[in-house]
């Protein structure tokens, strides 16, 4: 990513403001609409569960710049993740429903160059979740 | 500048193959396939580094140019301490060692299976490749392969991916967003717009380039860090060349860091506690940072980053440094006192790449173990490496054999006389003998010479079971140069000996037997004789077991059971193919030519006969060929291609004289002068063939003879045939002596079961003319229904015949022609004959006529048909069949 990309990241998301529990709520509808069979998946109350989401979204976007602590961040996450069985197709699934919510809830702003350095941002998340997954999954025989 | 351990990218999907693949227990491996520096080694080493995180074992091999020296170089990080032991014949037991190899590696990693990543499969010898097969069939280890695109597949992995018990991965390049978040990862912050776009660009997502254009820039310092973003001061090297970017990288090193480079592109891996005592310190810190070289922690074992590395490394570095440096390794790891066999492989290994003199006995052995894969080539390699006064008589005979089998008879007949001038065993001496006899047989095409060799050893060797091989062998040699009834004779002299005396008497009798007409007792002896050789293996100095096969196939084709001889014909060619056992292949496509001769599917048998002589060339079996050309002469001459019949017989003629199937092969000399309208030397060919096989015990091919003799020309042979019939039990040969019986006397109802006898045997060419013939007796006995009849028939029959002209067909042409314009009976007799090429004075000789008479009704048959010739008669009669 360039400086630039980051701060489009950064600078799109403050946008949300206000807006980040709709887009929330609005991401998950359009991730069981791609992937009904993730839905069983998250048995507590999804309300809780789009706060929590959301805050962690936020914890990333703002470490975005500092690599080191984003991979502290996204490889625990990633390692959390393994219990529920979440492989790297889910991966694609849940990015193309988050860069679907963005763009329901931002509208014009969410411009190609936004689009773009979503892409590489959450390219980045993704594949440093899974390197965390495959760390904390041992290989049974 | 150290940068963290390049990262992994874009490829979770495959690991989580890999993942699936050795925790389901099911699979036996994992092939991973793609294009150079597309990452098949990156992650094959990601895999087996998961793998180790979650308590596997772990073990690394690699081919390289190095390694394919010597048999089992590559894998010798799995071997046991000991190897195997030589046998009474001085054969190395290829399967001992490879369970031996498998309990110890049981033993050592206590029952868990070793992951095992075998990078660039294309580099393994064979030995190599049949003990990773045997190790992952039997689940010793999980075996990760990789395998660069347009490279061939290794049978090892065509096997387990057609038992679907291999993963295959197929990596491809990069997207544009995984090249960004693996630049983003590897240099750990963001990175200037531009700079990006120009890694994107030159590298068209293959992440070596990535690799090595990141790392190329960061040593130049055309890539720096300022206020944690990354910028791009110089362009990236123009060069699109993978290898030149690694060789200005790699030129760009200090002289030490090139050393310690070097000494791993030859000798790798090195243990780390050695290069941390050889290279000044700092060295192998800059190099790792670098990514030129990766340390595994577990082993303590340093390698090149990658396979290209070792490439462009090896290929600057002058031959006498290499040298220095493979033999002083070489020095250390004898004085080191490491496990023995590993050692003395590795030591051998760098010895001959060095240009030095490894032991003799390493070398010997080696080339068994190659033997035992059937690669010939590396044991030709290592065997010629010995030097000759140190040469013993089973290096001789590994040599001799290996020669014979590339098709070097020359050289093979030199090594062999050589080997037996050496001090030896008797079993090495019985070898000796009897693999020089097999070489002067078939390879310089001598039989009196095979026959004088078995001659010499049998005045030698003492022991008995010996002495009853040679006996089998003499059979074996008389048999296949020509002479079933000699063979015969010297089979019945003897009896018992060991397994595989019996296998071999199997082999000279099953033919014999067919060929003189006992096909019952021939498919007997040849499926005894094939189970007899699978369970003594695969031995040497003896024909391959498939040979059985073909034997078995040629005794139920005597045996007129044409169908079935097809089917196994079949099935055998598909596992020779398969296998690459060229002397069987070309055995099975001629055996096939020769059953769909007899069925009348001549195009059919042209195309197995042509196949069978271009195996034979590249083979270079000479005797072989010729016996293949001569049935490509007989298809062609039987579908009227006169032309191409003389140029395979002119073909034939440059190959060497072959006496097995002697008295058959002449059938092409007399079918292609039919086609070429010169009966009476057709005629002639055919009787002195008959004679010659009469003479030698060939009773099926006198009666194949003669039967053609009669249908060529309508000469009596009724007699010589019965007398055949009650010789044999083929009812082939009942058949033909059926047929010639009839037609001596125009026994139209006879004729008409000839034709049905050749129907159920399903020799559709011989029931089409035999109903043919019925069709004109019945026609000359006034019964006109059944002459329909049986001409329907015949047109029926003739149908599955691909086009067959014979003369015995043309009745059916005459008919076709004649229903426009009808030809007279007497008109139409004389057609027939003029059709075969004969002069109107014989045609008239033979009809009791004038030679006005048959001149006078042959105008009239030209002017109904429309030809003004006899060639153009023989024409128009072909083109309306």
């Amino acid at each position: 990513m360039t400086p630039e990309q980051i701060t489009l990241v950064q600078s799109s998301f403050e946008r949300l403001g206000p807006d980040l529990p709709a887009m929330t709520a609005r991401f998950y509808q359009e991730l069981f609409e791609r992937d009904p069979s993730l839905r069983p998946l998250f048995t507590t109350d999804m309300r809780e569960q789009q706060v929590k989401f959301a805050q962690k979204l936020t914890e990333i976007v703002q470490t975005m710049p500092r690599l080191a602590e984003l991979l502290s961040h996204t490889r625990a996450l990633g390692a959390r993740h393994v219990g529920y069985g979440v492989r790297a197709a889910d991966y694609q699934t849940v990015g193309d429903a988050l860069l679907a919510a963005l763009a329901g809830t931002l509208g014009e702003e969410f411009d190609p160059a936004t689009r773009e350095a979503w892409v590489l941002a959450f390219n980045i998340v993704a594949e440093t979740m899974l390197e965390g997954a495959a760390s904390a999954r041992p290989i049974g025989s | 500048m150290t940068l963290p351990r390049w990262p992994i990218v874009g490829r979770r999907p495959e690991l989580e193959v890999f993942e699936r693949a050795l925790g389901s227990g099911e699979r036996a491996g994992l092939v991973v396939y793609g294009r150079a520096g597309v990452g098949k080694t990156r992650l094959a080493d990601e895999c087996a580094g998961q793998a180790a995180a979650s308590g596997h074992p772990t073990e690394r091999v690699a081919g390289s140019r190095t390694t394919a020296l010597l048999p089992l170089g590559a894998v010798v990080a799995l071997l046991p301490d000991q190897l195997g032991r030589l046998g009474p014949d001085g054969q190395v037991n290829a399967a001992a060692l490879f369970e031996q190899t498998r309990q110890a590696l049981h033993d050592r990693h206590r029952g868990r299976r070793l992951v095992t990543v075998a990078d660039d499969m294309a580099l393994l010898d064979a030995a190599s490749l049949a003990l990773l097969g045997y190790l992952s069939a039997q689940r010793a280890i999980f075996l990760i392969a990789t395998v660069r695109t347009g490279e061939p597949v290794p049978d090892l992995l065509t096997d387990l991916w057609r038992d679907g018990r291999l993963e295959r991965v197929d990596l491809h390049d990069l997207s544009r967003a995984h090249v960004d978040t693996l630049l983003h990862l590897a240099l750990g912050g963001p990175i200037e717009a531009g700079a990006g776009q120009e890694f994107w660009e030159s590298s068209r997502g293959n992440p070596l380039y990535v690799h090595e254009l990141v790392l190329g820039a960061l040593q130049s310092g055309a890539l720096v860090e300022r206020s944690g973003v990354w910028h791009l001061e110089d362009h990236l090297p123009a060069s699109s060349r993978l290898l030149d970017l690694v060789e200005q990288r790699i030129g760009g090193l200090p002289a030490e860091a090139r050393s310690v480079l070097e000494l791993l592109a030859l000798c790798q891996p090195v243990e780390l506690g050695y290069l941390e005592t050889a290279a000044p310190a700092g060295v192998l810190e800059s190099l790792e940072g670098a990514g030129l070289v990766t340390i595994t922690v577990a082993d303590g074992q340093v390698r090149l980053a990658h396979p290209l590395h070792a490439k462009v490394v090896r290929a600057a570095m002058p031959k006498l440094r290499a040298r220095r440096v493979l033999l002083a390794q070489a020095e250390r790891l004898a004085a080191s006192g490491s496990a023995p066999s590993q050692a003395g492989l590795r030591i051998a290994v760098w010895r001959l790449d060095a240009g030095a003199q490894p032991d003799p006995a390493v070398l010997v052995r080696g080339a068994q173990l190659a033997r035992s894969a059937h690669d010939f080539r590396t044991v030709r390699r290592l065997i010629e490496a010995v030097p000759g006064e140190q040469l013993d008589a089973v290096g001789a005979l590994l040599l001799g054999e290996a020669l014979y089998e590339l098709g070097a008879f020359d050289a093979a007949e030199r090594v062999f006389a050589l080997g037996q001038e050496l001090p030896s065993s008797e079993h090495i001496a019985l070898r000796l003998a009897v693999t020089r006899a097999k070489n002067a047989q078939w390879g310089l095409c001598r039989p009196e010479k095979a026959l004088a060799i078995n001659a010499a050893a049998r005045a030698v060797v003492t022991s008995a079971p010996l002495v009853e091989e040679l006996v089998a062998d003499e059979a074996s040699v008389l048999t296949f140069s020509g002479h079933p009834d000699r063979a015969l004779a010297v089979l019945g002299r003897t009896a018992g000996g060991d397994q595989r005396t019996r296998v071999v008497r199997a082999i000279a009798g099953a033919i014999a037997l067919a060929a003189a007409g006992q096909t019952a007792e021939a498919v007997a002896l040849a499926r005894a004789g094939h189970a007899d050789h699978v369970a003594l293996g695969d031995e040497p100095a003896i024909a391959h077991p498939a040979m059985h096969v073909v034997n078995q196939v040629f005794a139920l084709t005597e045996a007129g059971r044409l169908a079935e001889a097809e089917l196994v014909a079949m099935a055998g060619a598909e596992i020779v193919a398969a296998q690459r056992v060229p002397i069987a292949q070309i055995w099975f496509a001629v055996n096939l030519g020769r059953v769909a001769i007899l069925q009348g599917r001549v195009v059919t048998a042209r195309r197995f006969y042509a196949e069978a002589a271009g195996l034979a060339q590249s083979s270079r079996f000479a005797g072989s060929r010729r016996v293949a050309l001569s049935g490509l002469a007989l298809a062609h001459a039987m579908l009227g291609e006169a032309d191409a019949a003389a140029q395979a017989l002119a073909e034939r003629a440059a190959a060497p004289a072959f006496g097995f199937l002697g008295p058959e092969q002449h059938l092409a000399d007399a079918w292609a002068a039919i086609a070429s309208r010169r009966p009476a030397e057709a005629a002639e060919v055919f009787r002195s063939a008959a004679a010659e096989a009469a003479s030698t015990g060939h009773r099926l091919s006198e009666s194949w003879l003669l039967h053609d003799l009669m249908r060529a020309s309508g000469e009596d042979v009724s007699g010589r045939l019965r007398e055949l019939a009650g010789a044999c039990d083929s009812p082939l040969v009942f058949a033909r002596a059926r047929h010639a019986a009839a037609a001596r006397v125009r026994d139209a109802g006879e004729l008409a079961g000839a034709a049905d006898d050749f129907e159920a045997l399903g020799a559709m060419l011989l029931a089409a003319e035999a109903a043919g013939s019925a069709a004109g007796a019945f026609s000359g006995a006034g019964d006109r229904r059944a002459a329909t009849a049986s001409l329907r028939r015949s047109s029926a029959l003739a149908a599955a015949c691909e086009g067959a002209a014979t003369p015995g067909l043309f009745h059916l042409a005459t008919v076709n022609a004649a229903a426009a314009a009808p030809l007279s009976g007497r008109e139409r007799e004389i057609v027939l004959l003029a059709a075969t090429g004969m002069a109107s004075k014989d045609i008239a000789d033979r009809l009791y006529l004038s030679v006005r008479t048959v001149n006078n009704h042959l105008q009239h048959a030209y002017a109904k048909l429309g030809v003004t010739s006899r060639a153009g008669l023989a024409q128009a009669l072909g083109s309306a069949i």
